[in-house]
């Protein structure tokens, strides 16, 4: 079940987002980014894939897990802040999806970011186009899921395709439709393959020449969410805090164990794990791609390195 | 509000000095990890370490602590009646209760005796449960040799095969000189109904793995112990993840034919 939003009152729909909680969206500067709205005209849908990923809201780069002091841990109550997110892409919805998987885990649910999640609306829009050359999600299977609306452009108007109940009370005044949206369309795409028989270093070394280890793939990544933990505290007080701060598995002390040992201790070991881990090991366990075919790895690359194109060109011998 | 990351205060009921960089904890809690389970340690300010259990049992919790970093380190400094912060227990451990009715055969090297310490523990409340047991310890030399007071008691009761590799003139335990691999490749073992459990040196396992093979042991009778340094300890930080096996939620032990070859 869906709804109908005229195009005139796209600006009154937006108002009234803005008027519920924080609302953050493209904004575009010297790039696009999420960034928070203070003038709905600053919004900008146009603007390609924004740079950062809306990962950023859920695992930000660092966060507080647990306060120090006088010699305990204590959980943080505060809790977060209300916003909504507008003009997400699938990709990076997806995204969103995945990581539910591990950090809404049944077992071990991340609070951190299970207070985000249910502190945070998501309003999506649906790429009629491909925003960028590097876009490969048409192969990537995306799932019409996580987001709590999504806007889809049609001719005269939008559907809003609703998701949630929270989302169905923001659009209650407008007119009901019944519409299935297509799903984006890319020219570039992701020959998916058992990559198992491609495990050998051979297979990796072009692009691991190329690589200079800047961890920027990972960083841009809407899937990547690899972390560490630490304790920063003041040396005359002994208060602080245990901290999580996103890490990479390209980095080389990354498997790093005491006394030493590196067990990926090779670029190539970690470049290529990086990748399988998208494209092979998450599929393994959760039957899905980790990788939404947002494209910014290659895009953001310095020396753009194609891990796509890389695979698409391994025959099976 | 929960956190899974949120730790527990302990208190330290004593401190044996073990060897020159290994300590052993003695923490009053009932926490009572299983065999090759493991706890994240940690002193708020310092951090965290993952440290296996090395006892089975629901008074006390000993932890064999090899002094390498900073957090183990901060940790050898603590005293009797010190507090300590511990989480978990987490992890796979040996899945020794399902090895009922059969002989073992455990191979540890140096602090990987700490894990095998515990499954003692449990062969020890439930002997009958089991038919014979071959231990196999390895360490560089007879200083370095783990639970010493212990070793002298298993020898009593179980088929105990101690090794040094270096002497250096003193050997009080009487034991042979030389890798406990070599001491494995002589032994006679009942190959049939027996399950062997290892944690150590990734090239000592690798060796007693292939002598074990050279006897006639199936991979799936064989359980070894990864070591990785697990950070969140609950499948997500991916510091501990092998090919997307995850070492601290999926293993840390884990059946040796489902590891096999294993590259990373």
């Amino acid at each position: 079940m869906g709804r109908v939003l005229k195009k005139e009152d796209y600006k009154k729909f937006l108002q009234l987002l803005k008027s519920k909680a924080e609302l953050v969206a493209p904004i575009t500067t010297d790039m696009t980014r999420f960034e928070v709205v203070e003038d709905i005209d600053d919004i900008n849908l146009e603007g390609g894939n924004p740079f950062f990923p809306i990962k950023k809201y859920f695992l930000p780069n660092k966060e507080t897990l647990l306060k120090i002091k006088n010699g305990n841990t204590k959980v943080i109550e505060k809790k977060p802040k209300k916003r909504i997110i507008f003009g997400a892409r699938l990709c990076d919805i997806n995204g969103i999806a995945i990581l539910d998987k591990l950090f809404l885990d049944h077992k071990y649910p991340d609070e951190n970011y299970k207070k985000k999640r249910e502190n945070t609306i998501i309003i999506g829009v649906n790429c009629l186009t491909s925003p960028s050359e590097y876009c490969f999600c048409g192969s990537m299977d995306l799932k019409k899921e996580a987001y709590d609306l999504l806007l889809h452009e049609r001719e005269k108007d939008y559907y809003i395709d609703v998701h949630t109940d929270y989302g169905a009370m923001l659009v209650k005044h407008l007119p009901e439709d019944r519409f299935d949206y297509p799903l984006p369309k890319t020219e570039k795409k992701l020959d998916k393959k058992n990559l198992w028989p491609f495990f050998a270093d051979k297979y990796w070394e072009k692009d691991n020449d190329l690589c200079v280890s800047c961890q920027r793939c990972t960083i841009l990544c809407p899937t990547c969410f690899c972390f560490d933990m630490y304790d920063r505290v003041n040396p005359k007080t002994g208060d602080g805090e245990r901290l999580r701060k996103i890490d990479s598995c390209h980095s080389k002390d990354f498997t790093e164990v005491a006394g030493g040992h590196v067990f990926r201790d090779t670029r190539l070991k970690r470049y290529r794990h990086r990748v399988l881990h998208k494209v092979q090991f998450f599929e393994d366990k959760f039957d899905r791609s980790m990788c939404t075919g947002c494209g910014r790895c290659i895009e953001y690359c310095h020396s753009k390195i194609d891990f796509v194109t890389t695979i698409n060109k391994f025959i099976e011998h | 509000m929960n956190s899974i990351y949120q730790a527990k205060r302990y208190r330290i009921t004593d401190v044996v000095e073990q060897t020159g960089d290994n300590i052993m904890l003695r923490i009053k809690t009932r926490l009572n990890p299983k065999p090759g389970e493991f706890v994240e340690v940690s002193i708020p300010g310092i951090g965290e370490a993952p440290i296996s259990s090395a006892s089975y049992n629901n008074k006390v919790l000993d932890l064999n602590i090899r002094i390498v970093g900073n957090v183990t380190e901060a940790i050898s400094k603590l005293k009797k009646g010190d507090k300590i912060h511990l989480r978990g227990p987490y992890g796979k451990g040996y899945p020794i209760d399902e090895l009922k009715g059969k002989n073992l055969i455990l191979i540890a090297g140096g602090c990987g005796l700490a894990p095998l310490r515990g499954i003692i523990e449990y062969i020890d409340q439930h002997r009958l449960d089991y038919r014979e047991i071959y231990l196999f310890f390895g360490f560089r030399s007879p200083d370095d040799v783990l639970f010493k007071d212990e070793i002298r008691e298993w020898e009593k009761v179980y088929h105990m095969n101690l090794s040094v590799d270096e002497a250096m003139g003193e050997n009080p335990f009487n034991c042979p000189v030389g890798f406990v691999t070599g001491i494995l490749e002589k032994a006679e073992l009942p190959v049939n109904n027996t399950e062997v459990l290892m944690c150590g040196p990734h090239v000592m396992m690798e060796k007693s793995i292939r002598i074990l093979e050279n006897k006639g042991f199936h991979d799936n009778q064989i359980w070894v112990s990864f070591e990785r340094h697990m950070k969140c300890t609950t499948g997500k930080c991916g510091h501990c993840m092998i090919n997307g096996m995850y070492v601290c939620i999926d293993g840390p032990v884990f059946r040796y034919d489902e590891v096999k070859g294993v590259d990373e």
